[in-house]
């Protein structure tokens, strides 16, 4: 680093010293910092997770045995709900909230771009996914039978989808717009780069599930209904979304944040770097899911694309993994949770990847009920929700200035793998139970397996929150809380001030502190 | 003594325009949720038409001649929003104030011909699917030009408190992108429904 500029944005250079922090609920409300706006996320997004799953597992107890403790039609609406939460208000909210808090650090951005939006997104998206969950409390989820309240469920989930999109532009607007000089895209850091490339599959994704719930709330609430609007029909105008391939969408992010995990925790530089920005991108084109609507387009899973996406997803997955392996080897890796979450990210991705490989071999008939569909979404909302806790577990000492409780870490590893194979696989051997019947015969075994799963899962959940909310017992960290900090965040103060930096140095690699610790080879 | 010499000031580091960038996602992300409809809407024609009937029921009527001057009218609006950008480009306010008030008033225009287009229709919301699809996404075409005119009124307000320079006016530049990509919709809905009816 031999060249210091000013940043522009950074004016004089000084940081107010009366300025809001993060930790006080009054400032918190009206904040447009972007650390305390990720916070929030991320412990909303938490928070909904637990419920989510349980949620799912309620549905899994329903489907055992003749004992049904859920009328048929609350059952359906506790399947769409519990799937729509899942993806609306945990997935793609924990990746947003990383997202928010991180990639202005990571790029050395003193601010998010427009932070008033960002805001505004962050208190639209908690008040409408709020709204969500009481119309589903009062018969108004997908499907619903109460009108009205049916009417108020669809109308939280298009406040939810446009917090969702006003979010992610301020995200992948800062990671395009406000990266520090000499910080080139192809240099940024790979979590960056992945928000860039999923932010942008979300941004022209999820505004085509808007147009579905506008026509589905249209019909329902001033037509006859006539088509869009019947209760039958709702759940299948949407269930794109958590299907192959949109569902993979939600999981962009992670690879790029087990990239960051890996690289800095093995204390070397990533190996082929270019190649995994290529990987990424290359998922991210490959998850672009919102033309594959049953409902409209009856034929689109038996299009020769959709077979070749699905196939073609697989080899980024493996070119992530080849490149997660040889970082690994080549550095010396401390046992820390966040490698730990991080690979069993990329392992239940990897699986639900596989999956979808097999589903689209026709002859097994895995289309013919959504349960192998099902099990894939489990797999991927586990993988999701591993990487949450893997950027958890790595910038929560960036976060709070303190250490979290690795052993907390390392027992969800175990948790999350767990939740995550129980709630996925037994579902998706359960796919194939209209081709042999003995399949069908355990399926009581086999969705009681999947609602420990997910109950497991909601564990998960819950250990997330409690190593972010343990935190303020750890040791007190530095700047650097690893050691071994390669990119900008791990520049500014744990937690950082108000402003973030003050003078940047011209980056010229994109490890921008390891060029700094070697000045020699830089020379 | 040494000679000092008078260096210029350094040139400032040139970066993306946030505006612009922000304003083309939020462009592309509105697109596509009338892709998503009119992607509905063409299949579910298609499908009617394939079965051998026709897709409009004869109580609905699309007037042409009452749709081709909305049309003219955002190609116009165009023009006068381009105009806007280079005229404040050269820093030429009066021009700009000028072309940002005539675009404003060909958007209500826009949204005067298209409540008469309505009356004209003939058929309730509630008639049929048809119905349903064609005021969705007219209606939420209406919302978003309002959405736009806010935008450049916004940013002509700012123009007229004199925020904008011919080198930084972005904020004109961003409504303008906006407003583009709402008429790309509109000439999109105008040969989905209108035309191909």
């Amino acid at each position: 680093m031999a060249l210091t500029d000013t940043r522009p944005e950074a004016g004089s250079g000084t940081v107010p010293t009366s300025a809001p922090t993060a930790d006080r609920p009054a400032i918190l409300l009206g904040s447009g910092d972007h650390k305390a706006i990720g916070v929030v996320y991320i412990v909303a997004s938490l928070v909904f997770g637990v419920a989510g799953w349980v949620a799912m597992a309620l549905w899994g107890g329903h489907q055992i045995g003749d004992q049904n403790f859920l009328s048929e039609s609350a059952a359906a609406t506790l399947a769409s709900s519990s799937r729509l939460g899942l993806v609306l208000l945990v997935a793609v909210p924990l990746m947003l909230g990383l997202g928010t808090y991180i990639v202005p650090l990571q790029v050395g951005a003193n601010t998010i771009a427009f932070p008033r939006a960002a805001a505004a997104a962050l208190w639209t998206w908690l008040l409408s996914s709020l709204v969500f969950v009481v119309a589903n409390c009062i018969d108004g989820g997908i499907g619903g039978g109460r009108p009205e309240a049916v009417s108020l469920g669809l109308l939280s989930i298009i406040g939810v989808v446009l917090a969702i999109v006003i979010g992610t532009v301020s995200v992948i607007t800062t990671a395009i717009a406000l990266r520090t000089p000499g910080l080139t895209l192809d240099r940024a850091p790979l979590f960056s780069w992945a928000m860039v490339v999923g932010g942008s599959v979300w941004v022209l994704t999820l505004p085509v599930l808007v147009a579905n719930v506008l026509l589905i709330y249209v019909d329902h609430r001033y037509g006859a209904p006539s088509e869009y609007g019947v209760p039958a029909a709702q759940w299948e105008q949407l269930s794109w979304l958590t299907t192959q391939p949109q569902i993979f969408a939600f999981a962009i992010p992670g690879l790029g944040l087990v990239c960051d995990v890996l690289a800095t925790l093995a204390g070397v530089r990533q190996a082929q770097r270019n190649l995994l920005l290529g990987f990424i991108g290359a998922f991210g084109v490959l998850s672009i899911g919102a033309w594959v609507q049953p409902y409209f387009y009856g034929d689109a899973q038996d299009e020769l694309v959709f077979a070749a996406m699905a196939i073609l997803i697989l080899l980024p997955v493996l070119g992530l993994f080849g490149g997660w392996a040889t970082t690994l080897r080549s550095g010396r890796p401390s046992l820390k949770s966040p490698i730990g979450l991080g690979i069993v990210s990329g392992l239940l991705l990897l699986l639900a990847a596989v999956a979808g490989v097999v589903y689209i071999i026709t002859p097994l008939d895995l289309r013919e009920t959504d349960v192998y569909s099902l099990g894939m979404f489990s797999l991927v909302m586990a993988s999701v929700l591993a990487a949450g806790a893997a950027g958890v577990m790595y910038w929560a000492p960036k976060m709070t200035g303190r250490s979290p409780a690795d052993a907390v870490g390392k027992l969800n590893v175990l948790v999350i793998l767990g939740g995550g194979a129980l709630a996925g696989l037994p579902l998706i051997v359960l796919g194939f139970a209209t081709k042999y019947d003995g399949i069908a015969d355990a399926s009581d075994a086999l969705f009681g397996i999947s609602v420990a799963g997910d109950a497991l899962l909601a564990l998960g959940a819950l250990l997330v929150l409690a190593a972010l909310v343990t935190t303020s017992h750890g040791a007190s960290v530095d700047a650097d809380a690893w050691g071994t900090g390669q990119s900008l965040e791990w520049a500014c103060p744990s937690p950082p001030p108000p402003g973030n930096f003050g003078e940047l140095a011209l980056v010229r690699s994109p490890e921008p502190l390891l060029d700094a610790a070697e000045p020699a080879e830089e020379a | 003594m040494a000679a000092t010499h008078a260096l210029p000031p350094a040139p400032p580091v040139q970066r993306p325009r946030v505006l612009v960038v922000g304003t083309a996602f939020a462009s592309a992300a509105t697109v596509m949720v009338f892709i998503g409809l009119i992607a509905v809407y063409l299949s579910q024609r298609a499908a009617v038409v394939a079965s051998g009937d026709t897709w409009l029921p004869k109580e609905i009527t699309l007037p042409l001649q009452q749709t081709n001057p909305v049309l003219f009218t955002l190609l116009m609006s165009v023009v006068t929003m381009q105009w806007a950008v280079s005229a404040i480009a050269r820093n030429d306010r009066i021009n700009a104030y000028l072309a940002l008030g005539i675009t404003l008033v060909f958007g209500f225009s826009t949204i005067v011909m298209t409540s008469y287009l309505y009356s004209l229709m003939g058929a309730d919301i509630d008639a049929n699917i048809q119905s349903v699809l064609i005021y969705t996404i007219t209606g939420l075409h209406l919302i978003v030009l309002v959405i736009a005119m806010i935008f450049v009124a916004l940013m002509a307000f700012r123009a007229m408190a004199g925020q904008f320079t011919a080198r930084q006016h972005d904020g004109v530049t961003a409504a303008a992108l906006f407003w583009y990509a709402m008429v790309a919709v509109y000439a999109l809905i105008w040969i989905s429904i209108y035309v191909t009816k």
